[in-house]
């Protein structure tokens, strides 16, 4: 089973990459400040004994492999541990991980629902007034920042007209501010991509066959065309959608959108090891599953490479 | 076909409602009454002794009393206890406490309780926290009855009361916590305050309810709803449309956009922290005390406090604001006199375009402005700085602990005692953590002396001469108090602004 091989070949080195991961950002974190020391940093009356007191209790005079075993335990466990200040891990990523996939295919759906018909739109009119504007549109929508287009939005439709909530993250509504937000700055890359592979897979001998043996125009450019497209969008879609999910941070700012990259900038900025180790770990998986899902996806789309 | 129904329910009601109060213009409805408010950081843990964070007392504090209360006035009164004494040589502090006094779970308030959170505070569970080393003058809290207990003291500690008001001392029920555990408690904790914990949720809010059987009268709102935004924009939009009542944490640049909008008042009132430039009193030019006293005399702060900060701080003479404890009102900060400044450098042989640093942490974007007038006016009398930033964790534990900092550094600091022993402490006395340069006998002497009496003539006194001390020999160039600013919607009333930070949620009502 060619198949089996090659899925089992790839979720090895999936397994392979992200041990790499949680050994460098374990050791990584360790070099970068003291727990201890960031703990007491509003303390007026800390002496050096209260730091060994603290460091003790924390598990940080324990040698670097002790916590490490630790780490990936609790990992493969599923319990996550206790962050050193916050309580359980996997409350707090349980709260984090759903909101940024949440936030992540809301508007990625947002962003392939728009794109795949602008651009086909665009590329069957290529140089058209139609395919001017779009293509003007998205060079607009690719210079904007993206924290800039959030608060304009958030200025306009929170502010001015108070339609929408300007952040949070309990109510459906919240969603549509930060989804919209980064749903068009993807966009205006991605109508670019599917505009231009469907310019050159239109340009290609079988569409032409196709056409000649009389086929409806429908056909021709979702059976065919499309269909041999979507290899380059999948592939694109799919590392945009991993860098998405560690990328999110500045929109979920904007929104007070409590995801994962809020939660590992807080880590980080408390020194809070476990949190650390956990996110980046996280992050990382899903980056290695989804380019793992891309590839098995190629078959489904393209029967050549599933006999391959 | 529920949800259609209820959303046509949802509908007639609400045309209803609207009729009603089209026809009686009145409340008629009993509805719940919820206060949202906005503050920048989640404590991240709702126990009192594993945090330092601000963002704690701003909730803390409506959920947990200690034995002494202190309000927005930052006058001491009894709180949980109705009293206190010093007995044996003050060795030992005698509190009556309060009867009829409930924990939200319906556990008795009493001696056990006291002893129960101090035995706490003071062991295991403490030492992993920042709080215990607060309160380590304590040597034991003994039952004396059901009512009574003692504070056995291992040290004096004039601040203790102080102390006992806030943060680590607060008081904790023994059978909820041994019943739920540690863990659940840093997330559902119970005290004995107005409002008790709903539901916490980290990163995203925390939600309160009034507290029926609270000894001290009725919180008028139902519910209060505190949200974690981090981001300035963000916050401040929830404010101006209207999703947040309050909001704490006002940015400066901020502050004319909510000035310029009918629907939100500004509350700003003298907060806690002072904002310095320290110099290097150990190498370099800032060496001579000549040096220091130039630059000084060439920063203009009371321009710096009007033009860059719109009069939302207050310039200071020494490492404290004016409520503070220990703040001499006669003491006057060097006059801005750049004339003067250039003698004076030129006296110490300082040539006119010698380079020096100014270090400061990267992430206050205030203070950069600051700096850069600073740097600005220095130019003027011939010297020419260098702003160099440093990551906030990196600035305090190593370019500051470590005395690599160049010949200004910035400093900011405020205790939440109010009392200038805490930040006079760091700043001035020998080997402290935060003060790579400073050792001078003469201030050790006095910073130590006032540490051993509960005497507060005798250690104003001494406080007072810490700060004119330092005033002489310019250790630093004290530049403003910062105040504590609050953005509130004009629907609501009866909120008391804390210079602590500790806002009280209990008397708020909501129009």
């Amino acid at each position: 089973m060619p198949v089996f091989r090659f899925i089992l070949q790839r979720v090895f080195q999936a397994v392979l990459v992200t041990l790499a991961v949680t050994l460098f950002v374990a050791f990584a974190v360790r070099l970068t400040g003291d727990p201890a020391v960031m703990l007491t940093a509003e303390s007026s009356s800390v002496t050096e004994e209260d730091l060994v007191r603290i460091r003790d209790a924390l598990g940080l005079n324990q040698p670097f492999y002790a916590q490490y075993f630790d780490f990936i335990k609790s990992l493969v466990t599923f319990d996550l541990g206790n962050s050193f200040f916050r309580g359980s891990i996997r409350d707090l990523i349980g709260i984090a991980l759903p909101s940024t996939l949440l936030l992540a295919v809301a508007s990625m759906g947002i962003s392939i629902l728009i794109s795949i018909p602008l651009g086909i739109h665009a590329a069957l009119h290529k140089g058209g007034f139609s395919d001017q504007i779009i293509r003007v549109l998205s060079l607009v929508g690719l210079s904007f920042p993206n924290f800039w287009l959030g608060i304009m939005f958030v200025l306009l439709l929170s502010i001015a007209f108070p339609i929408l909530p300007a952040s949070g993250f309990e109510t459906w509504r919240a969603l549509i501010l930060p989804a919209l937000t980064i749903g068009i700055i993807l966009t205006a890359t991605n109508v670019r991509l599917v505009r231009t592979q469907m310019l050159e897979t239109l340009s290609q001998q079988y569409v032409m066959v196709a056409r000649a043996k009389g086929l409806s125009e429908r056909s021709v450019i979702y059976k065919h065309a499309l269909r041999n497209a979507a290899i380059a969008i999948v592939t694109f879609l799919g590392l945009q959608f991993g860098n998405l999910i560690g990328g999110l941070v500045v929109i979920e700012l904007v929104f007070n959108w409590p995801g994962m990259g809020t939660l590992s900038i807080e880590a980080i900025a408390q020194r809070d090891y476990p949190l650390l180790q956990v996110t980046v770990s996280i992050l990382a998986i899903m980056i290695v599953a989804v380019n793992l899902a891309v590839d098995l996806v190629y078959g489904l789309i393209d029967p050549r490479i599933r006999v391959a | 076909m529920t949800i259609r129904q209820t959303f046509l329910a949802k509908a007639a009601l609400r045309s209803a409602l609207l009729v009603s109060c089209l026809a009686m213009a009145a409340p008629a409805f009993a509805q719940n009454t919820t206060l949202n408010v906005a503050q920048q950081q989640d404590p991240q843990n709702l126990d009192p002794i594993d945090t330092f964070r601000l963002s704690w007392g701003s909730i803390g504090s409506n959920i947990f009393e200690s034995l002494v209360f202190r309000g927005e006035d930052l006058e001491l009164r009894p709180g949980l206890a109705t009293g206190w004494e010093f007995l044996d040589d003050e060795t030992r502090i005698r509190f009556t406490l309060r009867e009829g006094v409930v924990f939200h779970d319906g556990e008795p308030f009493n001696a056990e309780a006291v002893k129960y959170t101090f035995d706490r505070l003071l062991g295991a569970e403490g030492s992993k926290g920042p709080q215990r080393s607060n309160y380590t003058s304590i040597r034991e809290v003994v039952v004396v009855d059901e009512y009574t207990v003692d504070f056995l003291m291992q040290r004096p500690d004039p601040v203790l009361i102080t102390k006992l008001a806030g943060y680590g001392a607060m008081i904790v029920p023994p059978k909820y916590i041994q019943d739920v555990g540690e863990d659940a408690f840093d997330m559902k904790p119970v005290g004995t305050g107005p409002f008790q914990v709903v539901e916490y949720t980290p990163t995203v809010g925390v939600k309160l309810a009034k507290f029926d059987n609270y000894w001290n009268g009725e919180a008028e709102v139902d519910e209060v709803n505190i949200r974690f935004i981090p981001e300035d924009a963000t916050r401040i939009a929830e404010l101006l449309s209207g999703g947040v009542d309050i909001s704490m944490n006002i940015p400066t640049p901020s502050v004319e956009t909510i000035k310029q909008n009918p629907n939100v008042d500004l509350v700003a009132v003298d907060g806690p922290t002072v904002v310095l430039t320290r110099f290097n009193t150990a190498h370099g030019i800032t060496a001579d005390p000549r040096v220091r006293k130039a630059i000084t005399m060439a920063v203009d702060r009371n321009t710096i406090v009007q033009a860059l900060l719109g009069g939302l701080a207050s310039p200071i003479s020494s490492a404290q604001g004016v409520k503070s404890f220990g703040n001499d009102p006669e003491l006057e900060g060097y006059p801005y006199d750049p004339e003067a400044a250039k003698a004076l450098l030129a006296e110490a042989g300082v040539a006119t375009g010698t380079e020096i640093t100014l270090d400061m942490p990267s992430n206050d974007d205030t203070f950069r402005e600051v700096a850069q007038v600073i740097a600005a006016y220095l130019e003027q009398v011939g010297l020419k700085v260098n702003i160099r930033t440093h990551e906030q964790g990196v600035y305090f534990n190593d370019i500051i602990e470590n005395g690599k900092t160049g010949e200004i550094y910035y400093y900011g600091w405020g205790g939440w005692t109010f009392d200038f022993d805490n930040t006079a402490y760091i700043l001035y006395h020998t080997g402290e953590r935060f003060n790579p340069y400073v050792s001078d006998a003469k201030l050790d002497e006095l910073l130590d002396a006032q540490r051993q009496t509960y005497d507060r003539d005798v250690r104003e006194v001494a406080l007072q001469e810490v700060a004119r001390y330092a005033h002489e020999q310019a250790l630093d160039l004290p530049l403003y108090n910062t105040s504590t600013i609050y953005g509130v919607s004009t629907r609501v009333e009866g909120f008391d602004p804390a210079p602590d930070d500790r806002a009280r949620y209990m008397n708020v009502t909501l129009k």
